[in-house]
């Protein structure tokens, strides 16, 4: 019970991250990448100092501020709907999410063992999981926001499993620019899209 | 001041940062973005043999490293002749950025992008310079897809696919750390070049990965689109000589070679394979970049042979070829109107702009590598090292070639045949080539045909810059 207790973090970031792979609703997606972000911090809390722990989630935070009022500007934000029965898509976007996450869990012992045996088993799962989920968005859509979702999680994945591998304040500073420098293209494309959609 | 650092990313970067803000004076911005990178592709040069220079008396020495975060970034003497390079090309580019209407943060970014990228050799450790690649990329986003239109598939392609090579790149380092001293080193090599080797092939666009290469020319500007596509190749093809440098077991894994020779060998093949049937100049300047990654990963598989040497011969030459492709085409777009070159949007340009057109088929001849033309002296070199090799390879580059050739009759034949009379697709005004362009071209075509002629004139400033590799070169 403690260790499903001490795994909410984690799940909870898995979920965030499936969430903006099948969902479509802009509020829903914002949502879900402000839990998936908070929620990283007790996990790199584990393996990094609190003012070090901070930075990640921080970006995180900041960039969906960023990409949210963007939104906002553009036509603002419908209301979310949850009630709204799924698409065949997205039934599809969740299912292959789940199954990819499955496969994860069964080769996890033996990438651990074979590739990364440094890396707590726990903390291998969520980063693996963030970059498959991430690199599943950028392969299943074309419109600028859910892009920059899916790149944001492919790298917040991988930002997590470099941490527990090497750390160093230039490439973290590296980045932390790379992360805020994607919120503003993607909010440059948002901002484009809906200037030509006008047009 | 006085450290090599501060003056050529520093500086750069903090002015480039400056002409954001001065955007709305675009001719100012222009002259500063092509003054400064020209100064600077002086100074590395007057600065070759060591940081010393003495001026009326008095020395002023430079400092060659900066702790950043902890690390060092350090260009060295030695280095400054890659500095040189890419200074020069930024220069090229922004010197003639007013004639075409290019997006008006061209002259700041582009001065931005130059930064980054010769930061990218330079910072240790190198592997982190993949995380700079990917903020090279994100920052040309606004350059290749500029407001107006909705964003394609070509740039986010472009953006996934860099994405994608930067974990590649990062764990790569990681794992191969103690490689030379690991019992099981053998397993480890092998991984270690599979992530190196597709971090690379992703990052350059190589065969079978490079479809955003051809999207991306299409659906961006040509102009803009040649400069950053000649930086990344020059940029990256020092990146991997620095891997080479530096990891002793890639260097000599036997493997490496084939693979390079085959890597080389497809992308010039595909190259001049799809071209033949394609209808659309700026897609062909995809596939023509494509066939130049093939010759420049040939130089590398080639380097017990002087390959490098080669290599390095050729990067202004490659560099100044692929400006005067830039240029014709940039200026056929301006002239006639179209945004999109096809062909029968190009159908008897020959009578209307004989210059431009003449320009255009030059660029081409030289880009394939006819001779008379610059880079045909080294691309023989490059043949002749195939021919003696291998012959499969041999018969596949020259398929490779005569797509290209044939493209070029095909564009040759449109060009000359009377347009069709279509009112719709024709622009209501289109230009007439004036006489500064005609100097211009003129200029051009003496820039791309006299190292053809004598190839020492663009290859001896660069015959130093292999001395920074000292594994490569010994």
């Amino acid at each position: 019970m403690s260790e499903l207790l001490r795994n909410v973090p984690l799940y909870l970031v898995l979920l965030a991250a499936l969430v903006n792979l099948v969902r479509r609703q802009w509020i829903v997606n914002l949502a879900a990448l402000t839990v998936q972000f908070l929620f990283l911090f007790p996990i790199v809390r584990l393996i990094l100092p609190l003012e070090l722990a901070l930075i990640q989630p921080f970006t995180g935070l900041m960039v969906t501020l960023i990409l949210y009022l963007t939104l906002m500007n553009v036509g603002g934000i419908e209301p979310g709907n949850l009630k709204r029965r799924p698409s065949s898509g997205e039934i599809f976007r969740g299912l292959s999410g789940l199954l990819l996450l499955a496969m994860l869990y069964t080769f996890l012992p033996s990438l651990q063992r074979e590739v990364f045996p440094l890396v707590p088993g726990d903390h291998l799962y969520l980063s693996i999981g963030l970059i498959l989920l991430g690199l599943m968005q950028l392969g299943t859509i074309r419109e600028p926001f859910y892009l920059s979702i899916g790149i944001l999680t492919f790298l917040s994945g991988f930002q997590l499993l470099y941490y527990a591998l090497d750390y160093s304040f230039l490439l973290e500073a590296l980045l932390v620019a790379v992360n805020l420098l994607l919120a503003i293209v993607g909010a440059y494309f948002i901002v484009k899209n809906a200037e030509s959609n006008e047009a | 001041m006085s450290n090599t650092v501060i003056i050529w990313i520093g500086l750069p970067a903090a002015v480039s940062l400056l002409l954001i803000l001065l955007q709305r004076w675009q001719k100012i911005t222009a002259i500063i973005a092509t003054l400064l990178p020209l100064i600077l592709a002086g100074l590395a040069g007057l600065f070759l043999n060591d940081l010393v220079l003495t001026v009326a008396g008095r020395q002023f020495i430079l400092e060659d490293s900066l702790v950043v975060f902890g690390r060092i970034v350090q260009i060295n003497a030695s280095q400054l002749g890659i500095v040189s390079l890419l200074y020069f090309i930024c220069f090229a580019w922004n010197a003639l950025s007013r004639l075409f209407d290019e997006s008006r943060w061209f002259n700041s970014l582009s001065l931005f992008i130059t930064a980054l990228w010769v930061s990218v050799q330079f910072v240790t450790p190198f592997i982190y310079s993949a995380v700079i690649i990917e903020l090279i990329a994100l920052t040309s986003v606004p350059l290749l897809s500029p407001r107006g239109t909705p964003a394609k598939k070509g740039i986010i392609r472009f953006l996934s696919m860099q994405t994608l090579a930067l974990p590649l790149i990062l764990v790569s380092g990681w794992m191969v750390t103690g490689i030379e001293t690991s019992p099981s080193a053998q397993a480890l090599v092998l991984r270690g070049t599979i992530l190196v080797l597709l971090g690379f092939v992703l990052w350059v666009g190589i065969f079978p990965l490079h479809s955003w290469l051809p999207m991306l020319t299409e659906e961006s500007p040509p102009w803009t689109v040649s400069f950053l596509l000649v930086m990344m190749q020059v940029g990256f093809a020092l990146f991997f000589l620095k891997f080479l440098n530096q990891y002793g077991w890639l260097r000599t894994l036997p493997e490496l070679d084939t693979f390079l020779r085959w890597i080389g060998t497809f992308c010039i093949l595909w190259a001049g394979l799809i071209a033949a049937f394609q209808t659309d100049l700026n897609r062909l300047l995809g596939y023509f970049f494509l066939a130049e990654t093939g010759y420049i990963a040939f130089s590398m598989a080639y380097r017990g042979t002087n390959g490098l040497e080669v290599m390095t011969m050729s990067f202004v030459t490659r560099v100044l070829a692929h400006w005067a492709l830039g240029f014709s085409l940039s200026s056929l777009q301006r002239l006639t109107g179209f945004q999109s070159l096809s062909f029968d949007s190009l159908r008897g340009i020959i009578r209307r702009y004989p210059f431009t057109s003449i320009l255009l088929i030059c660029s081409l001849l030289n880009v394939i590598g006819m001779p008379l033309f610059s880079l045909y002296p080294t691309k023989h070199i490059i043949w002749n090292l195939i021919s003696t090799d291998n012959q499969a390879i041999t018969i596949l580059v020259a398929a490779g070639i005569f797509g290209m050739l044939t493209i070029l009759l095909r564009l040759f034949s449109a060009i000359i045949h009377p347009e069709i009379k279509n009112e719709e697709s024709t622009p209501e005004e289109p230009g007439t080539e004036t006489i500064g362009l005609k100097i211009m071209v003129i200029l051009i075509l003496l820039v791309i045909v006299l190292p053809g002629i004598f190839p020492d004139i663009l290859s001896r400033p660069l015959s130093e810059l292999l001395v920074s590799f000292e594994n490569l070169t010994h």
